[in-house]
C-alpha cells in the first residue's frame, strides 16, 4: 500500500519483458523487417539533417537564422501532434484500460494512480516523436560541431517539451470524458484525429514545399519560415525549446527559455493532479456507462446488396460483412487517410512538369506509368494488409456462428474475397487510369496498365484473404494488431515480391514494343512471341497466386475444426 | 435425434474424449454432466462442429456429421457457454443474418419478431448487441438457436449470467421445445436445474461416461437415499467434484 507509483507501473514493465522473452514464430522475420525499416528512417533523418545543417552553415548569419526558424517550425509541428497524442492516449491509460478495473478498486491513492497513469501517457504519446529527435538533433549537432553540453540540453528540453502538451491532452481527455461517455468520446477523437491527419498531409503538400530546394527561391524560404512567426509564438513552448538548443548549438545557455520550458511543464502536471483528483472518478464512472448505442441503420445498404444476383447466404455474410466495418469508426476512418494520401500522389502526378526535358518526356512519361503500376500496386497491397488480411480474424470470437452454421467454409472464405475485391479495385483502377491521364502516356501502356491492375487485385487480394485465414489472430484486439501479425508481416513480403516480378513481366515486354514504336521498326517475330510470353507468365502468375492462396486458406480453415 | 458413436477426441496424449457413445432420443432432455474438465464441453464443441473428432461418428437427425455436415448443421441449434455475437449489429439484424445462414429464405421478419417477443428481447430488436447485458445476449444466442426450428438443441451451461427470471423462462422453452419433439443435450453445473428439467443424465469422467438414466435410477446405482442429485453425483464421480462445488 505504500509502495511509490512506480509500483503500478511494474505489470506494463512485466508484460514487455515477457513478450520480449517469450519467443513466437515470426518474432525475428518481424523485427529485422520493422528494425530495418527503423534504421533506415532514422539514418535518411540523421542524413537529411546533418547535410541541411551543413549547407546552411555555408550562408552565415542567414544560415543561423534559417536554423533557428527551422527548430521552432519543427517544434510547432510536433506541438500539436503531442497535444493530439496525448488526448487519445490519456483517453485508453486514464478510462479505457481493462487494468483499471482492478487498480481502481484497489486502496491506491487516486495521486499515486494519477502519477503512473500520467507517465504511462506520456510514454505512449511520445515515444515517436523522441525517436525521431534523437537522429534529427545528432545530425544538426554533429554537423555543427556542437559541444556534449548540446546533447545534455537536448535531453534535458524534450523532456519538458513532451510534458506539456501531453499534460493539456490529458486535460481535455478528462473533460471529455466528464461530458460524454467514453465510447463516444473514443469515436470522435478518431475521426478528428484522422480528418487531423489527413488535413496535415495534404497541407505540407498542397503548399509545395520542392519549390523551397530551388537556388534561385532562397527568398521564398525566409519568407515562408517569417510567416510562421507571429506574436504568438514567443509564447509557445516550441519557441522555447528551439531558442533553449540554439542557444546550446551556439555554445551558449539560455535559461530563461529553459526555466520557462520546466515551470510550464511542473505546474501544468500539478494542476492536472489537482483536476484529477477532483473529477477522475467521475469520468471513469461516466466511462463504465453503456447509453443507448447512436448508429446508422443502414437500410440503403439492405435494399442495394438484396437486388444483387447472389445467393441468399452470400448476401447476409455481406450484408453483416458492410454493417459492422460501416459501423465501426476506427476502421472506416483510416480510410481518410489513405484518401488524402491518394489526392496527394494524384496531385503530384498532375503537377508533374515532364516537358522541361521534351526530348525525354515521351519515353520518361512511360516509365513513370510503370512506376505508377508499381506503386497502385503498393496501394493495393496496403489496403490489403489493413483492410482484407484481418477478415477473418475480424469475426473473433462470434466465429463459432459461422462455423456452426450450415453452410461450407468455402463459401465463407470467398465470400470473403467478393466482398473486398471489388472496391479494391474500384479504387486502383481509377487510380491507374486517372494518374495514366495526367501523364498523357501511350494508349497501348494505359491498356496494360489497367489489366494489369485487375490481375494484381484478384492475386493481391487472393494471398491476402487465403493467408489472412492461414494465420488468423482471433483474439486480437483490432484490426492494426492483425495486420502487425506474422502471418500480415509474411503477406507485406510476399506481396512486395510479386508486385516486383509482375513489373518486370509487364514492364519489360511494353518496353521493348515502345522502342520498336519510337524506332518506326515493326516487331520481330522473337520479339512478338517473347511479348507473349511474358504477359501470359504474368497472367499464369497471378492466377496461380489468387488461387493457391484461397485453396490454402479454406483448407486451412477446414484444418480449425481438428482443434 | 442426437446419436454419438464411441467419439475419441485426444489433444497430444491427453485423451479429453475417450469412447463417448449416447442416445438422445426426439422430445428427451438429457442432462449431461461431469467435474471440470472431464470433457463436456469438447463432446458438445464436437456435436456442433466445431471440433473434429479424432474416432467414432456423430449422427443429427441421422446425418453424420463427417460426410453431411451441413443436413447435420441445418438440424441443429447450438447454444454456447459464452455468448459472442457481432456487436456491432442489432438484435434483429443478428436473427435475420443468422436466418440467411440457415437457408431461410422469403421474408423472416415475423419468425424473427416470434423469437425475440419469446425471449422478451421485443423491444430491444433495433438496438447494438453491443449495449446488452450477458443475460440478454445469452437468450439471443437462444432465440438465433431456435430460430430455424431445430430438431435438436446442444446447449452448454444455459443458465450462467441468467437472472431468476431468465432461468425460468429459459427451462420453460426447454420445456415447451421438448415437448415439441426437439432432443435437448443440456451440460451443466447447476444440479438442481439438471435433477428439475432432465428426463435421463449422462455423467463424464475423464472423458468416460460413467453412468446413465434418470434420476432414480442414478440414485440406486450410487446407492443414495437422498432426494437430492448432488450427494448422488458426489458419489460417482469419487468425490472429485466436491471441491468444485465447495468453491462455487
Amino acid at each position: 500500500m505504500h509502495h511509490a507509483f512506480l509500483f503500478l507501473l511494474l505489470p506494463s514493465y512485466l508484460s514487455s519483458r515477457n513478450r520480449a522473452r517469450r519467443r513466437q514464430r515470426g518474432d525475428l522475420l518481424r523485427a529485422t523487417m520493422f528494425g530495418g525499416i527503423g534504421l533506415l528512417v532514422c539514418g535518411a533523418l540523421f542524413g537529411g539533417s546533418f547535410w541541411l545543417t551543413w549547407q546552411l552553415g555555408r550562408y552565415a548569419e542567414l544560415g543561423d537564422y534559417l536554423l533557428r526558424l527551422g527548430l521552432s517550425w519543427l517544434f510547432l509541428v510536433f506541438l500539436s501532434f503531442l497535444a493530439f497524442s496525448g488526448l487519445v492516449s490519456a483517453l485508453s491509460t486514464f478510462f479505457l484500460s481493462e487494468d483499471l478495473r482492478l487498480l481502481v478498486v484497489a486502496p491506491i491513492a487516486s495521486r499515486r494512480l494519477f502519477y503512473a497513469r500520467f507517465i504511462r501517457t506520456v510514454g505512449q504519446a511520445s515515444w515517436m516523436i523522441v525517436v525521431f529527435f534523437v537522429p534529427l538533433l545528432m545530425g544538426v549537432g554533429l554537423a555543427h560541431c556542437a559541444r556534449p553540453a548540446f546533447y545534455l540540453t537536448a535531453v534535458l528540453t524534450l523532456v519538458p517539451f513532451v510534458v506539456i502538451p501531453v499534460a493539456i491532452g490529458s486535460a481535455a481527455t478528462l473533460l471529455l470524458v466528464n461530458v460524454f461517455p467514453a465510447r463516444r468520446a473514443r469515436d470522435i477523437l478518431m475521426l478528428t484525429g484522422l480528418l487531423f491527419a489527413a488535413s496535415l498531409v495534404m497541407l505540407l503538400r498542397f503548399i509545395r514545399p520542392e519549390q523551397l530546394l530551388q537556388v534561385e527561391s532562397l527568398p521564398d524560404i525566409t519568407d515562408f519560415f517569417a510567416t510562421l512567426q507571429s506574436p504568438v509564438t514567443p509564447l509557445l513552448p516550441s519557441f522555447w525549446a528551439g531558442e533553449t538548443l540554439f542557444a546550446s548549438l551556439q555554445g551558449g545557455r539560455d535559461l530563461l527559455h529553459a526555466g520557462a520550458l520546466w515551470t510550464t511543464a511542473l505546474t501544468l502536471t500539478l494542476v492536472l493532479r489537482a483536476a484529477s483528483e477532483r473529477w477522475y472518478f467521475t469520468g471513469y464512472s461516466r466511462s463504465q456507462e453503456a447509453p443507448k448505442a447512436r448508429f446508422t441503420r443502414l437500410r440503403g445498404l439492405d435494399r442495394f446488396v438484396r437486388a444483387l444476383p447472389i445467393s441468399s447466404i452470400r448476401r447476409q455474410l455481406l450484408i453483416k460483412d458492410l454493417k459492422v466495418f460501416l459501423r465501426d469508426v476506427s476502421q472506416w476512418s483510416q480510410l481518410l487517410l489513405l484518401l488524402a494520401l491518394v489526392l496527394v500522389y494524384l496531385y503530384n502526378f498532375r503537377v508533374l512538369d515532364l516537358e522541361r526535358i521534351p526530348y525525354m518526356s515521351g519515353v520518361v512519361k512511360n516509365v513513370f506509368a510503370f512506376l505508377n503500376l508499381g506503386m497502385a500496386g503498393f496501394v493495393m497491397a496496403t489496403i490489403a494488409v489493413r483492410f482484407v488480411f484481418p477478415a477473418v480474424s475480424a469475426e473473433g470470437a462470434a466465429f463459432w456462428i459461422i462455423r456452426t452454421a450450415p453452410i461450407s467454409l468455402r463459401d465463407f472464405l470467398w465470400s470473403k474475397f467478393w466482398t473486398t475485391i471489388v472496391p479494391v479495385l474500384i479504387f486502383t483502377e481509377g487510380l491507374t487510369v486517372a494518374a495514366n491521364e495526367f501523364l498523357g502516356i501511350d494508349p497501348f501502356v494505359k491498356v496494360v496498365s489497367a489489366a494489369a491492375v485487375v490481375f494484381m487485385g484478384l492475386a493481391l487480394v487472393g494471398l491476402a484473404t487465403g493467408l489472412g485465414a492461414r494465420y488468423p489472430r482471433f483474439n486480437a484486439e483490432n484490426a492494426s494488431q492483425v495486420a502487425g501479425s506474422y502471418g500480415g508481416v509474411a503477406f507485406m513480403i510476399l506481396a512486395v515480391l510479386y508486385i516486383v516480378v509482375m513489373i518486370a513481366l509487364v514492364g519489360w515486354p511494353s518496353s521493348v514494343y515502345l522502342w520498336t514504336r519510337v524506332r518506326s521498326v515493326p516487331l520481330s517475330l522473337a520479339q512478338q512471341w517473347m511479348i507473349a510470353a511474358c504477359f501470359s507468365a504474368a497472367a499464369i502468375m497471378s492466377l496461380a497466386t489468387w488461387w493457391l492462396s484461397m485453396r490454402a486458406g479454406v483448407r486451412a480453415l477446414q484444418d480449425l475444426d481438428r482443434g | 435425434m442426437i446419436s454419438l458413436q464411441n467419439l475419441v477426441k485426444k489433444f497430444g496424449s491427453f485423451a479429453a474424449v475417450d469412447g463417448v457413445s449416447l442416445d438422445v432420443t426426439p422430445g428427451e432432455i438429457h442432462g449431461f454432466l461431469g467435474p471440470n474438465g472431464a470433457g463436456k464441453t469438447t463432446t458438445m464443441r464436437m456435436i456442433a462442429g466445431l471440433l473434429k473428432p479424432d474416432s467414432g461418428r456423430i449422427l443429427v437427425n441421422g446425418h453424420d456429421l463427417a460426410t453431411a455436415p451441413e443436413a447435420a448443421k441445418a438440424s441443429l441449434g447450438f447454444i454456447p457457454d459464452r455468448p459472442f455475437i457481432y456487436e456491432k449489429l442489432t438484435a434483429g439484424e443478428f436473427l435475420r443474418f443468422h436466418a440467411g445462414l440457415y437457408g431461410l429464405d422469403g421474408d423472416v421478419s415475423d419468425r424473427v419478431r416470434e423469437m425475440l417477443e419469446v425471449f422478451e428481447l421485443g423491444r430491444w430488436e433495433d438496438e447494438l448487441v453491443e449495449s446488452f447485458s450477458h443475460g440478454m445476449k445469452q437468450r439471443l444466442v437462444m432465440s438465433a438457436a431456435f430460430l430455424h426450428k431445430p430438431q435438436a438443441i446442444v446447449v452448454d451451461e444455459p443458465m450462467v449470467g441468467l437472472d431468476p427470471r431468465g432461468a425460468r423462462l429459459i427451462k420453460q422453452i426447454f420445456r415447451r421445445m421438448s415437448e415439441r419433439g426437439v432432443a435437448i443435450l443440456m451440460s451443466t453445473h447447476t444440479l438442481e436445474v439438471a435433477q428439475e428439467m432432465s428426463d435421463r443424465i449422462s455423467i463424464i469422467v475423464k472423458g468416460r461416461i460413467i453412468a446413465r438414466g434418470t434420476v432414480d435410477e442414478l440414485r440406486r446405482m450410487a446407492g443414495s437415499q437422498d432426494d437430492r442429485l448432488t450427494p448422488v453425483f458426489l458419489k460417482l464421480t469419487g468425490g472429485g467434484g466436491l471441491q468444485e462445488i465447495d468453491e462455487v
